[in-house]
């Protein structure tokens, strides 16, 4: 079943390639780890330790490279950097006495998101609102994706918060102009 | 600082051989069992006044090479295993586990035909032979820890218990050579007892010293 896994072939490749001493092919398995682990870390911790995701994506990867000797070539890459990543977690968890938010249902493997389809959602939304006056892109951005109120952004822009609220609407409308098709 | 950190880690990337673990194990256990050999002739026979083959031609002597080194060769089987973080045989340890009751249900049949006599389960020297077995395994499970340091154990207790039933098997099998008890009840406790305090102490440094 993992064996068939594209993402378990690919990543086991650049492992057996990284054994042999290849740097490349090890910079990009390292790379492409830390993409996957940061949602995986940042999964199962709450808002207020957020900031550990970062370190655990580091100790992650440091004891991939001290111990990438226990990895064993017969055996799939996946589950072995899972158990790493786990433990990891649990002794990062223990140490720092955090107290975890995840389900215990929630046994979704480190490969199951992966940060970089975000990344493009991120940019498709900064290319649609380049669209519109910056000022106007600046409100929407702040009131629609960073949960500003409206009161907060009309401020920080030195503005009414009717002004406000009418640069929001139109800027809203002839985004939805150029890209639904026209108003509903 | 992530990518710092990749970038660092790509440069000067040494190669792993394959089966880089087993070799590094099998280096650790050949020097730790001539250190362990060596503690007979130099500690029990110079100062503890143990001459070699003490049981030598008594069938017991099999029966004792035979108990202490399949314990070891279970340790042996489960010490590369545990020492993975993807990967938990503990079958091993239960199997030694078994193989010690079985020594025991033998070895009360064996006393119960001597009649209970006290001489068969506590020889002439029951009480200072577990000490002895710990101090004969001590250089081998010394090794073994050590080089199991640089491994990333899923448990480091477990590991650590099945490095300690290695050394304490093969150990109580170097000491062997020096003991001279011939009954089956007295292996079945005190070698016994002798291994497993060993792999008890793997178990506590291991605890300690292979985590990661």
């Amino acid at each position: 079943m993992v064996k068939s896994d594209p993402i378990e072939e690919r990543l086991r490749s650049l492992m057996l390639a990284s054994l042999e001493g290849d740097g490349a092919a090890y910079r990009a398995l390292l790379s492409d780890l830390g993409r996957h682990l940061r949602p995986y870390f940042a999964r199962r911790l709450s808002a207020a330790h957020a900031s550990h995701a970062e370190d655990l994506v580091q100790e992650t990867l440091l004891a991939v490279h001290s111990r990438r000797m226990t990895y064993d070539r017969t055996r799939p890459f996946t589950a072995w950097l899972h158990a790493i990543a786990h433990h990891k977690f649990v002794d990062h968890v223990r140490r720092h006495a955090i107290r975890p938010t995840v389900q215990l249902d929630d046994d979704a493997p480190v490969f199951a998101s992966d940060d970089s389809a975000h990344a493009a959602d991120r940019r498709d939304v900064e290319a649609v609102l380049g669209t519109v006056p910056d000022r106007t892109a600046d409100l929407i951005r702040q009131t629609r994706i960073e949960g500003a109120s409206i009161a907060e952004a009309a401020a920080r822009h030195g503005m009414t918060e009717t002004a406000a609220k009418v640069s929001i609407h139109r800027g809203l409308k002839s985004l939805m102009a150029r890209f639904a098709g026209g108003e509903k | 600082m992530t990518d710092d950190l990749i970038a660092r880690l790509s440069t000067d990337l040494q190669p792993v051989p394959p089966r880089a673990l087993e070799r590094r194990l099998c280096l650790a256990l050949a020097i730790g069992l001539v250190a362990t050999l060596l503690v007979g002739p130099l500690v029990l026979d110079l100062l503890v006044g143990r001459p070699f083959g003490g049981a030598w031609g008594s069938s017991m002597f099999w029966g004792k090479l035979a108990y202490t080194i399949g314990l070891g060769g279970l340790g042996l089987v489960a010490v590369p295993a545990l020492s993975r973080p993807d990967r938990r045989l503990v079958w091993p340890l239960l199997a030694a586990g078994a193989l010690v009751l079985l020594a025991l249900g033998a070895g009360t049949m064996g006393w119960m035909q001597a009649d209970w006599a006290m001489p068969v389960l506590m020889g002439g020297t029951a009480l200072v032979c577990p000490w002895l077995i710990i101090l004969t395994a001590a250089p081998l499970l010394g090794m073994l820890l050590g080089t199991m340091r640089r491994f990333a154990p899923a448990s480091p207790t477990l590991a650590g218990l099945a490095a300690g039933l290695l050394a304490g098997g093969f150990g109580a099998a170097a000491y062997a050579f020096y003991c001279g008890e011939t009954s089956m009840m007295f292996m079945a406790v005190w070698y016994s007892l002798g291994i497993a305090l060993t792999a008890l102490i793997g178990a506590i440094i291991g605890r300690v010293m292979l985590r990661w």
